[in-house]
């Protein structure tokens, strides 16, 4: 019975998902492709994001609202060992480390920032271990914005996408030249969907682990784990790493979406819409975060057009005021027929916070 | 022939200026089944959550197995041996029993992140051993029928009974019971009650603070009282019924 009611849930998801992206290509007859690609790019990169806080999140039940750190430590750590030009003269470094050896020292530095900052926070009980990280996010944002010798501050980075850009295989660029859409792009959205299957495939392995089966406990009850001889602690600084690292992987991918960086990408909205991503998604779902993100795109980018359909005369302002009306509307809508999310467990719903 | 396991020595504790605990010396040895009674607000729960780790005491030495312990942590004190219920219970709620009990039983070293992650045939031969277990444990206190079910499903006896099959199957020396029987129905009550009469007889250690006197007197060894934090009367259940100090605890003094 559940069971069918899940498969109910997923066919009622994707078929939402295909809606959306029909809808896309209906409102933008001219050139559907060139949006269709920035969006699934956006999606693919803001769903691994999201995957991450889930694990903090739906996993463990860390109410982290300090997201976007740790995917701009993930990407400032490696664009700056990388060759790339930074600051107000656009200093040029030449020298660098392979793209490669740079994201992994990257990935490896978000999660530990995440540590660093686990280690006095995460003692703290739900909405303090928030407002800590909502603390610590901005510090780290003006942090780097003020360090303006090594992080190039407000001029952000620039000239550093050719170290991803130099590995895009010969097909993808074929393929781009044939339908007449980006191949940088292209190439970027291919490595963040590969990059979503991999660590789906990761986190599938540890969800059904004893590690997994820890963290939910330790979601459910600190104080039951540690009296049964656990260390609730150190399991909740595990999960901070680790979904910390995933996070420090899309934020990489964000800034090659970019092509160029700083500090606004990662104000405090970002992380707000990873989690409007993971809610709406399902929270402690594996997969329900990717068709969240994708829904979530089709309302962000789609609007305006829907708004302009309403309103044929209406200025650009006024069509923005409308456009976030809608968006709050949709989003609304979601969660009241799906309150527990796309793909959420009804079971799993009560969103109680340790 | 008995040794002592636990030693507590001068153990105080107080929040702002109530002496919430104040024990001199209490002693338990092995192979006993000490209830430990006393009005409302007597102390109880707070020697507990002292020697259990979960609170610090302001001073005095706790000695378990030889070793102080006054200054680990609690799940430092579990993996010794020591483990212990609540009063309100808690049992993981989005996880099935099951699952709980899994959880419970499975070691520090099988929960490990790399281990998970390289999901090795040894780990799986190890949870293949503990799904045994389990299916053992629920056989034994009668909750099989359950094991798929979420534990928030359950009623407040069947979480009572989580909750001791979760400590059972971790394999304590000592258990330290708070209100095992609060809010059970009598049927149940006496099921639990036989549980904890076997597993002493098994040879753990059990200290339990309870309110249903009845029951304390049937099953203890030992009975120990707090009142006002203070450690007012020790011995078995007959000394301790007819001890006048323990009936003017209970029923207040004429005087005042």
């Amino acid at each position: 019975m559940n069971r069918l009611l899940r498969s109910k849930n997923l066919i009622l998801t994707i078929g939402l998902t295909i809606f959306g992206i029909v809808l896309v290509v209906i409102l933008n007859p001219d050139g559907y492709l060139r949006v269709l690609l920035n969006l699934l790019t956006f999606a693919g990169i803001y769903g691994l994001s999201a995957i991450g806080l889930n694990v903090h999140f739906g996993w463990t039940g860390l109410l982290n609202f300090g997201h976007a750190s740790f995917m701009g430590v993930g990407a400032y750590v490696t664009l700056l060992l990388i060759p790339h030009a930074a600051g107000r003269e656009g200093d040029i470094t030449t020298t660098g480390l392979p793209l490669f050896l740079a994201l992994i020292i990257g990935i490896i530095s978000a999660a530990i920032f995440g540590l660093l900052l686990g280690l006095p926070a995460i003692r703290l009980r739900g909405d303090y271990l928030a407002i800590v990280t909502i603390a610590a996010a901005e510090i780290f944002r003006l942090l780097v914005r003020d360090l303006e010798n090594i992080t190039g501050g407000v001029y952000g980075i620039i000239s550093y996408s050719q170290n991803l850009q130099q590995h895009r295989p010969g097909f993808v660029t074929n393929l781009a030249t044939k339908f007449d859409i980006a191949p940088s792009q292209t190439w970027v959205c291919l490595i963040a969907w590969i990059s979503i299957v991999l660590v789906l495939f990761l986190l599938k392995r540890l969800n059904n682990s004893p590690w997994g089966r820890a963290l939910r406990a330790v979601r459910e009850d600190e104080d039951a784990v540690r009296a049964m001889g656990k260390n609730a602690v150190w399991l909740k600084l595990q999960s901070f790493m680790l979904g910390a690292g995933i996070a420090g992987l899309s934020g990489v991918l964000l800034a090659f979406n970019y092509g160029s960086l700083e500090t606004t990408v990662f104000i405090p909205l970002l992380t707000f819409y990873v989690w409007a991503i993971m809610i709406l998604g399902g929270v402690g779902s594996l997969v329900g975060p990717i068709f969240g993100s994708i829904i979530f795109w089709v309302i962000i980018s789609e609007t305006d057009r829907i708004a302009y359909i309403f309103f044929e005369n209406a200025n650009g302002q006024q069509l923005a005021g409308v456009r976030f009306l809608l968006v709050g509307f949709l989003i609304m809508i979601l969660m009241i027929f799906r309150p527990s999310g796309l793909l959420g467990k009804k079971e799993e719903l009560l969103l109680d916070v340790k | 022939m008995s040794s002592k396991l636990i030693e507590v020595n001068n153990l105080k504790k107080s929040f702002g200026g109530l002496q919430a605990v104040d024990v001199e010396s209490l002693v338990i040895n092995d192979s006993e089944l000490t209830s430990i009674i006393g009005p409302n607000g007597a102390g109880k729960t707070t020697f507990f959550d002292l020697i259990s780790g979960f609170q610090s005491s302001d001073s005095g030495k706790i000695v378990f197995k030889g070793k102080n312990i006054s200054k680990l942590q609690p799940y430092q004190i579990a993996r010794l041996g020591m483990i212990r219920t609540f009063q309100l219970t808690k049992v993981f709620d989005r996880m099935t029993v099951l699952e709980n009990l899994l959880f419970s039983a499975s070691s520090v070293k099988n929960d490990s992140l790399f281990r998970s992650l390289l999901s090795s045939s040894e780990q799986k031969k190890y949870e293949k051993d503990l799904n045994e277990e389990a299916k053992k444990v629920m056989t034994e206190l009668n909750i099989s029928h359950m094991a798929g079910s979420y534990a928030r499903e359950l009623s407040g006896g069947q979480k009572k009974l989580l909750e001791l099959a979760r400590s059972i199957i971790h394999k304590p020396d000592v258990l330290l019971l708070d209100e095992p029987l609060a809010g059970v129905n009598p049927k149940l009550a006496e099921d639990i009650l036989n549980l904890i009469q076997k597993l002493s007889d098994e040879g753990i250690v059990i200290i339990m603070v309870e309110h249903n006197i009845e029951a304390v007197m049937q099953i203890s060894d030992r009975v120990v009282v707090f009142a006002e934090g203070l450690l007012i009367a020790d011995g078995t259940p007959n000394e301790v019924r007819y001890n006048p100090q323990v009936i003017e605890a209970y029923l207040g003094n004429d005087d005042e």
